[in-house]
C-alpha cells in the first residue's frame, strides 16, 4: 500500500481510498514528462474555464427566454400563475422579517453612524447623499441579494438539483410540463419583483431606524419627513433609475443562477457538490451585478 | 399543428435510439399502434422499459428512423408543439415521478392544468371520482412521500388516466400492487380504449396480464436485437 493511501482522509473531502489505490500504482509507473504536465495542467485550466463560461452563456440565453417568455400570453397557464404565487409568497411573506432586520441593523450600525460623524466633521449637509450613494445604492443590493440567496436562491438550488437528479424532471418531461416555463420563469419573475420589494422595504427600515436612533441620542433633532426629504432630495435623476433598477436585476439573476443551477445538476451531483456551488455561483453573482452598475452609471 | 385522427397512433419506423443517450441496443424499432389497441411488451430490465417509453414520447434522440405519435414525427417538432403533444400522453413510470413540492392533489392534477383549459371544479370531480375508482378514499392532498407505496400506485393510476390520454405508457403497474387494484385498471383501461387510446404495456412478468389475454392486440418483447413479435395464441 502506498503512503497516500496511509495519510489520514480529509475531513469532508470526497476522495474515495479504494480508487486512489487503484489509480496510485498507474500514477507511480509513469515518468514525468515536463510537456505532458504542462499540457494536463492547461487541459484542467480550459476544462474549467470552459465550465464558467457554459454556465455564464446558460444564464445569458436563459435571461432572454425568461424576458420572452414572460411577455407571451401562453405562457401564463395556471400552473405557472400558481408557480409564481406561491415563490413570491415564499420570497416576499417568508423573507419579511428577515430583510427588515438586517435592515434595521444596518441603521443601527451604519446610517446612525454616518449621521454623527458626518455631523461631528460639520458635513450634515452631506448626510442624504452619502446615505444614498452608501446605503441605498452600494449596501442594500448586496444585503438584499445575500439574503434571497440564503433564504430562497438556495432552495431552489436544492429542490431543481434533487428533482434533476431524482429523475422527476425528466417525468415532468414525459407529460409536457417544460421545466423551463413551469419552474424557471415564474421563480425568476417573483425572485425579481421580491429584490425589488425587499430592497425599497431593506432601505426604509435602514433609514428609519438610523434617523430614530440619531434622534434619541440627540445628533439630529430635525423631523422625520425633513429628514427623508433632505435624502429624496440628495437622489440624482440617475438614482431613480439605477437604484430599482439594481434591485430587479439582483432579484432575478439571485433567482435564475439558483434554477439553472438545480436543473444543471448531474448524475454525479449531490447536496456536497450542488450547495456549495450554489453559494459561490450567487454571491459571485450578486457582487457581479452591483460592481457593473458601479461602474458605469 | 394537425395531428391526424386516423391511421396508426403510434408509429416506430425503424426507429434506432441513441445507444449514449439511452442505454437502448442501438437496432431499428418497428412498431404500429392503432387507436383503441393494447400491446404488451416485455421488458425484462426495468431501464429499458422506462428507456422505451421514453422513446415512444420522444425523448430519446435517434440516430435513424422516425418515431411519429398521431401522424406526427416527434424529430420535427419545436418545443411547445412537443409538450403539447406530450400532454396526450397518460404515463405509469418506474423513474421517480411526484415533485416533492407539489401535493399529491396537484401532482395528480398538473398536467390537466398545465394543458388545458377545463374548468378547475371539472378536473377536480375527475380526479376524485378516479382516486375513488382505483381505491382511495378521495384525492389525496398530503405529499406523495407521506403516502404509502399501495397509494402511490393508485394515485399514478389516477394521473395516467386523466382527461382523455390518446397513448398509454404503462410500467406495469400491477407488479407489487394491491390484488384490488387489477379489476380498477383493467377497467379504466378499456374504457380508455373504448375513447379511442392506444395502450404500450410494458410488463416484467409475463403473468401479470394473463386476465387481460382477450384484450391484448399483440405481444412484443425488448430483446438485444429489438422488438421482437411473440405469438400470443
Amino acid at each position: 500500500m502506498s503512503e497516500d493511501n496511509i495519510a489520514p482522509r480529509e475531513g469532508g473531502g470526497d476522495r474515495d481510498p479504494i480508487l486512489e489505490g487503484d489509480a496510485t500504482p498507474h500514477r507511480q509507473r509513469r515518468p514525468f514528462v515536463l510537456h505532458e504536465w504542462i499540457r494536463e495542467k492547461l487541459a484542467w485550466l480550459g476544462h474549467i474555464t470552459r465550465h464558467q463560461a457554459r454556465f455564464f452563456l446558460i444564464m445569458l440565453g436563459a435571461s432572454w427566454g425568461v424576458i420572452y417568455e414572460s411577455f407571451r400570453s401562453h405562457s401564463w397557464r395556471r400552473t405557472v400563475c400558481y408557480e409564481f404565487g406561491v415563490t413570491l409568497n415564499s420570497v416576499i411573506g417568508g423573507g419579511l422579517i428577515a430583510t427588515l432586520f438586517a435592515g434595521t441593523l444596518t441603521g443601527v450600525a451604519a446610517v446612525s453612524q454616518t449621521i454623527y460623524w458626518l455631523g461631528l466633521a460639520g458635513l450634515a449637509k452631506m448626510t442624504g447623499s452619502i446615505l444614498v450613494n452608501v446605503v441605498i445604492r452600494e449596501i442594500a443590493p448586496i444585503l438584499v441579494g445575500i439574503l434571497l440567496l440564503g433564504r430562497n436562491g438556495m432552495l431552489s438550488v436544492t429542490e431543481l438539483g434533487l428533482l434533476t437528479t431524482g429523475g422527476q424532471i425528466r417525468s415532468m418531461q414525459a407529460q409536457g410540463l417544460d421545466p423551463f416555463l413551469l419552474l424557471v420563469m415564474p421563480r425568476t419573475l417573483a425572485f425579481t419583483v421580491g429584490g425589488f420589494t425587499l430592497g425599497i422595504l431593506f432601505s426604509f427600515a435602514a433609514l428609519l431606524t438610523g434617523y430614530i436612533i440619531s434622534r434619541i441620542s440627540g445628533v439630529i433633532t430635525n423631523p422625520v419627513w425633513t429628514f427623508f426629504y433632505d435624502v429624496v432630495v440628495a437622489m440624482s435623476s440617475t438614482d431613480y433609475l439605477v437604484i430599482p433598477l439594481k434591485f430587479i436585476t439582483v432579484g432575478f439573476v439571485v433567482g435564475l443562477g439558483g434554477c439553472l443551477t438545480g436543473l444543471t445538476a448531474t448524475n454525479e451531483d449531490n447536496l456536497r457538490t450542488l450547495l456549495p456551488r450554489g453559494f459561490s455561483r450567487g454571491m459571485l453573482i450578486v457582487m457581479a451585478v452591483s460592481v457593473l452598475f458601479s461602474l458605469d452609471l | 399543428m394537425e395531428t391526424r385522427t386516423v391511421g396508426p397512433l403510434l408509429e416506430l419506423n425503424k426507429a434506432v435510439p441513441s445507444f449514449d443517450e439511452s442505454g437502448l441496443p442501438p437496432v431499428p424499432f418497428s412498431m404500429r399502434l392503432m387507436p383503441g389497441e393494447c400491446v404488451v411488451v416485455e421488458a425484462r430490465d426495468p431501464e429499458n422499459a422506462i428507456q422505451f417509453a421514453d422513446m415512444c414520447s420522444g425523448l430519446v434522440p435517434l440516430d435513424d428512423g422516425s418515431v411519429k405519435f398521431m401522424g406526427l414525427d416527434w424529430a420535427e417538432l419545436h418545443d411547445r408543439e412537443v409538450n403539447a403533444l406530450r400532454g396526450r400522453i397518460g404515463r405509469i413510470t418506474r423513474r421517480p415521478s411526484w415533485p416533492t413540492f407539489l401535493g399529491t392533489h396537484l401532482a395528480i392534477t398538473l398536467q390537466q392544468l398545465h394543458h388545458t383549459n377545463r374548468p378547475m371544479d371539472d378536473v377536480v370531480a375527475e380526479a376524485t371520482r378516479l382516486s375513488e375508482q382505483f381505491g382511495l378514499p378521495g384525492l389525496p392532498v398530503l405529499r406523495p412521500a407521506l403516502l404509502s407505496p399501495a397509494d402511490l400506485v393508485r394515485a399514478e393510476c389516477v394521473r395516467a388516466f386523466m382527461g382523455r390520454p390518446r397513448l398509454l405508457l404503462l410500467e406495469d403497474p400491477l407488479e407489487a400492487s394491491p390484488v384490488e387494484l387489477e379489476n380498477a385498471f383493467l377497467s379504466a383501461l378499456t374504457d380508455a380504449r373504448d375513447k379511442g387510446a392506444g395502450v404500450i404495456w410494458l410488463v416484467r412478468n409475463n403473468a401479470i396480464w394473463q386476465g387481460y389475454r382477450q384484450g391484448v392486440t399483440s405481444m412484443w418483447r425488448l430483446a438485444d436485437d429489438g422488438l421482437v413479435a411473440v405469438r400470443t395464441g
